[in-house]
């Protein structure tokens, strides 16, 4: 955890759900070492909850170490890989080469069947304080020169971002006592879906203390602009304010929060959460002292930005492996995204794909109707981005089906059948809550009373008693007012057994309160993936194609994206619908003939090859 | 449009294996999830004796039930008459033959109807918004019919060979008559509800995705709520207007106006082909509107004759000619006629200056109002023609004691008709304005869900469901725009 000392929130709590589905790490990580647990957008609707905590960095270093050193199979070796070991390609795959391992900065090499990179913010990173820049990664760590020129070498295209950390500030030198206190949710919600609760009680975990920024803070950024060239570069920051010098140019004469975050249980530091900045070091301290409870602050580390390279990830694919280069993998900020989440996502896709590669396995794809994780990897690889990509819940368009309490039943099924990489233990906790949420949504559904009955057992709804129709239990428990708790005290049998697991009963709850729309969603996400069923051959070379009726502006967009189905072409924006119905007749035609030669006998085998090599050069 | 126009085409590429979303021989309400079910006019376009109008899909049969209610489906595949009605106001639209084709035995594939009307743009009209009233049926997109045929497999891949070029025809075709159509006040209006919706949507999103950690202004969601009431009304109000969107059925209001004397009513009665005004010599005869619904040159109309404009005599001509200049601003299109051998008096002058030419240059209201000048009395006038020294607009020459010179005014009065009502020669506006119809109705309904949700992610996918409909008519509707709007209004992130 290089950054902020927290995990999770709106959008990123679902992707850290999803990643836990499919048994990645950082959620079960941070059940264990977090210090003050809540659930944001909590009167806002289940779909849209986002699980948050404040997590102790050298807890969460801990226990992550303790986790992968004891993960049987594995070897872990430290090093900065400066340079790939590329291999001839092979040819029943797309790509220029093949990877076969990489080159440590001593020179020594570590041979692999695939490679994922990860390299953070550290390609070409470039720390800025002021007018100051230098190269570095990370505070205090070397950047990662020779790996970037390799791979723009390979001819992967290259773009810079931006991001920032706020400074560091004691924890003895602030006034809390004049400040607004948040206290932690009571009982913690945990992220993991194997845990029912998290490491620390709720009356043990640390608070987190909200004060504002004021005009002085605005006059100390305005009147130092011409020491702070991260904000004048070209290169490409968020159109959300990440720091505080954006939120002053771009709203000014406004209060702005910042959030005071523990760094860990027995850390005396705290985060400024809305507070990164780039002045020079003793204008951060001047600007701190300004602010309310902050008076006497010290700072112990001054905030700075970052600039790094990432690759434009439309070349890579689904599955998060290169386009040019087989076998290589990318996830995280050099995809161009932002957060701990986005990386764990694209971290967890690329791990599973990497090794079911080696292995000859088709590749392991979330499409956007199952999940966030789709969503994400579907958006970089088809649109690309030219901001530091951040997950919302606005772009998911079937909100209401992927939420957070529901990620187990959409992915940790299919990990564990077509990834192997969830546990026996995971895998049949989902199943038993996958067949009690469907018993108990049939026996919701088969409790039938008139309205006034149902208004008599339960007095506390709202029900309206004009309505003549008789009323299932699931519509009673639609009420916002119901919960399975007051149900089963109207009904107790048969509903008092879904009382016993709290999650159980509030999945129910959830359940209900989307029922009717998610039936016309569930229509919607047929169609998507009925599209998105269409494959596109892989080595299809749109520049040259012939026998398709195409404009050489969506050749090159769909060369430049090479969008695996029909689905994720017609998304690419400039693609047009008779594009679409060119490349669809071009796929009905091929998967036609293919079936006429699967249709041959077995002993014309080598026929058929000679077919297909022929199609290809075609 | 664009999902779900290409999402029939990935189904058409399922080809012919795919199981089939058909119920046999109707059974009454279309079973959930089995596909909507798609109404066009199928016939050329154009006045013509006969306009077919077909649908597909599984509620087929539902909505060929309704149309000839009470009558029960006819036999499969055989001509039927029947009484069409529309189900909503029961009021009769025409007297056709009906035909009902149950899938798979029908040219989509799908269950099928046609209908077989009287080929007048009134009629055609009546029966499309008939056709759009039925719950489950909503208007083709392009090439649709074309698609769920092959979808079944009821087109050989080769036939289909031309779909890209069809589907790329007629959504430029769709696109243009949107265009034409959307140029005007409608266009104005849909924008314009466009961007409150996608505003408001965006600020519900942005309370969902920063509204905790982050400082949004007090009351976005109020405001949001407002919006959307404010939308609703304008909705509403714009969907019960039948004038608007029902000028071609219920007819373009044709004013006749001109000073007395001109012969206004002559050429109303000409034009009505029956002695629908007093005619006499004396002028100020008409005192009153006179209202008669005529066919004109293919466009259903409602034509009125006007007192003569002038400084009134009596009371009771005053008040005519009061009647007359309210009915004027009224109109659709103005019949502005002149005495051809009398231009130089001082009431043909006056009611040049005062109706002709302010027409002719817009009225400074915004709203367009088509004027055709004619010059009546064309016998009268010596072999020059009129008076070279008036200074004259473009006009018409007709004398409606001789005829000569209608053919030339009633084509010139088809073409306005047809700027005013749409021509149906030049593309599907009857489809178009039901598709407008449609998604404003659907937009409307879920606004009504956003006010019931209690759960604030239910209430955005309300809006989301009514900014879909919006934009089908406008175009764009991405979340990028969503996301845009929220960066330029809030200062959120971290």
């Amino acid at each position: 955890m290089s950054c902020n000392p927290s995990f999770g929130g709106i959008g990123k709590g679902h992707l850290m759900r999803e990643v836990d589905a499919l048994d990645g790490l950082c959620s079960r990580i941070c059940d264990q070492s977090g210090v003050h647990y809540k659930v944001l957008n909590r009167r806002k609707g289940p779909a849209v909850w986002g699980l948050r905590a404040q997590i102790d960095r050298k807890l969460y270093k801990q226990n992550m170490q303790k986790e992968i050193l004891n993960t049987p199979l594995l070897t872990v070796q430290e090093g900065a890989v400066e340079d790939l070991i590329l291999a001839e390609p092979e040819p029943e795959h797309t790509g220029k080469y093949r990877v076969s391992g990489v080159v440590l900065v001593n020179g020594s090499t570590v041979y692999a069947e695939s490679v994922v990179l990860t390299t953070g913010t550290f390609l070409r990173g470039m720390i800025v304080i002021g007018l100051e820049m230098h190269p570095a990664g990370r505070l205090g760590d070397q950047p990662s020169i020779g790996l970037a020129q390799t791979l723009e070498k390979l001819g992967f295209v290259v773009g810079r971002l931006k991001t920032g950390t706020p400074p560091r500030i004691a924890k003895e030198s602030i006034n809390f006592s004049i400040l607004n206190k948040q206290t932690p949710d009571n009982p913690s919600i945990p992220f993991s879906f194997i845990n029912e609760t998290v490491w620390i009680k709720p009356e043990d975990q640390l608070p987190c203390y909200l004060t504002h920024t004021n005009p002085q803070v605005d006059e100390i950024v305005l009147e130092n602009l011409h020491l702070n060239c991260h904000i004048k570069e070209t290169t490409k920051g968020p159109r959300y304010c990440p720091s505080i010098e954006s939120k002053v140019l771009r709203f000014p004469n406004r209060l702005h929060q910042v959030w005071l975050e523990p760094e860990g249980m027995d850390s005396d530091l705290i985060y400024p959460q809305g507070l990164s900045v780039t002045l020079p070091a003793e204008l951060q301290e001047k600007m701190i002292t300004c602010i309310r409870g902050l008076e006497k602050a010290k700072m112990i580390q001054p905030g700075y930005g970052v600039q790094y390279d990432y690759l434009d990830p439309r070349q890579i694919t689904p599955s998060l492996e290169t386009h040019l280069v087989q076998r290589l993998f990318f996830a995280g900020q050099i995809n161009g995204t932002t957060g701990y989440e986005e990386a764990a996502a694209q971290g967890v896709i690329a791990g599973i794909n990497a090794s079911l590669r080696v292995r000859h396995k088709p590749p392991f794809v979330i499409s956007r109707t199952e999940g966030y994780i789709g969503v994400l990897i579907d958006d970089l690889t088809t649109l690309g981005t030219n901001e530091p990509y951040r997950m919302f819940t606005s772009r998911a368009e079937f909100r209401l089906s992927l939420r957070p309490d529901n990620a187990d039943s959409r992915l940790t099924f299919r990990g564990y059948k077509e990834a192997g990489c969830v546990s026996q233990q995971r895998y049949e906790r989902a199943t038993w809550m996958k067949s009690s949420l469907e018993e108990g949504i049939s026996v919701l559904k088969s409790i039938e009373f008139p309205s006034s009955k149902w208004k008599n057992l339960i007095p506390e709804a709202s029900i309206s008693i004009g309505k003549s129709l008789p009323l299932r239990a699931l519509d009673v428990l639609k009420y916002e007012e119901v919960d399975i708790e007051l149900l089963s005290k109207a009904v107790p049998e048969p509903l008092r057994k879904y009382t016993k697991c709290r999650e159980l009963a509030e999945r129910l709850k959830i359940e209900a309160t989307y029922e009717s729309v998610l039936f016309h969603q569930q229509q919607e996400i047929k169609e998507v993936q009925r599209d998105e069923a269409l494959q596109l051959p892989k080595d299809l070379d749109y520049l040259t194609l012939r026998d398709v009726s195409l404009s050489h502006e969506v050749r090159e967009k769909l060369h430049f994206s090479r969008p695996q189905t029909i689905g994720a072409a017609s998304r690419i924006p400039g693609v047009t619908p008779a594009a679409i119905i060119n490349l669809l007749r071009f796929v009905k035609t091929t998967q036609q003939r293919q079936a006429a030669m699967d249709r041959l006998p077995k002993t014309d085998q080598h026929l058929c090859n000679t077919d297909k090599l022929e199609d290809r050069q075609l | 449009m664009w999902r779900g126009l290409w999402t029939l085409v990935a189904r058409a590429a399922r080809g012919p294996r795919s199981p089939r979303p058909c119920t046999r021989q109707g059974s009454g309400a279309p079973a959930p999830g089995s596909g909507a079910t798609v109404f066009a006019l199928s016939s050329g376009q154009g006045r013509c004796g006969i306009a077919v109008i077909r649908t597909s899909g599984p509620a087929s049969g539902q909505a060929l039930r309704s149309l000839t209610a009470p009558r029960d489906l006819p036999p499969a595949r055989k001509a039927c008459l029947r009484l069409l009605s529309d189900p909503r106001s029961g009021e009769p639209l025409d007297r056709a033959l009906v035909l009902w084709f149950p899938g798979p035995q029908s040219f989509t594939g799908e269950d099928c109807a046609e209908f077989h009307v009287h080929g007048g743009p009134a009629v055609v009209s009546g029966v499309l918004q008939a056709l759009g009233s039925v719950p489950g049926l909503r208007p083709a997109e392009a090439g649709e019919f074309t698609r769920r045929a092959f979808a079944h497999g009821k087109l050989s891949l080769t036939e289909v060979e031309g779909l890209a070029d069809l589907i790329h025809a007629e959504t430029e075709a769709q696109r243009r008559q949107a265009l034409r159509q959307l140029d005007g006040e409608l266009s104005h209006l849909c924008r314009g509800w466009a961007e409150t919706l996608t505003k408001a949507l965006a600020h519900v999103e942005a309370y969902i995705d920063f509204g905790e950690d982050d400082n949004l202004e007090e009351g976005i969601l109020d405001r949001a709520d407002s919006e959307v009431r404010e939308l609703e009304v304008a909705l509403g109000a714009h969907l019960r207007d039948a004038r608007r969107g029902q000028r071609l059925r219920s007819g373009a209001h044709v004013v006749v106006a001109g000073p007395p004397n001109a012969g206004k009513s002559s050429l109303v009665n000409l034009l009505s082909r029956k002695p629908v005004s007093i005619v006499s010599p004396e002028p100020g005869t008409t005192r009153d509107v006179l209202e008669t619904p005529v066919d004109l040159a293919g466009f259903p109309a409602l034509l009125s004759d006007t007192a003569g404009l002038r400084e009134g005599v009596g009371p009771v001509e005053q008040e005519g000619v009061r009647r007359a200049q309210k009915r004027l601003e009224q109109a659709d299109l103005i019949l502005a006629v002149l005495d051809a051998s009398d231009l130089a008096s001082p009431s043909s002058c006056n009611f040049l200056d005062t109706a002709v030419i302010p027409a002719g240059a817009g009225s400074p209201n915004g709203r367009s109002q088509r004027l055709l000048l004619v010059l009546n009395k064309s016998d009268l006038l010596p072999a020059g023609g009129p008076d070279p020294s008036a200074d004259l607009p473009p006009y018409l020459l007709l004398s409606c004691l001789t005829g000569e010179g209608l053919d030339g005014l009633l084509e010139a009065l088809r073409k306005e008709l047809a700027a005013l009502c749409g021509d149906p020669s030049t593309g599907p506006p009857l489809l178009t304005r039901a598709r407008h119809q449609h998604h404003l109705q659907g937009c409307l309904d879920a606004l009504g869900h956003y006010k019931q949700a209690k759960d604030l992610a239910l209430a955005a996918e309300a809006l989301r469901v009514a900014r879909g409909h919006l934009t089908r008519i406008t175009g764009g509707g991405g979340t990028e725009e969503i996301l845009d709007i929220i960066f330029q209004d809030f200062c959120v992130g971290k």
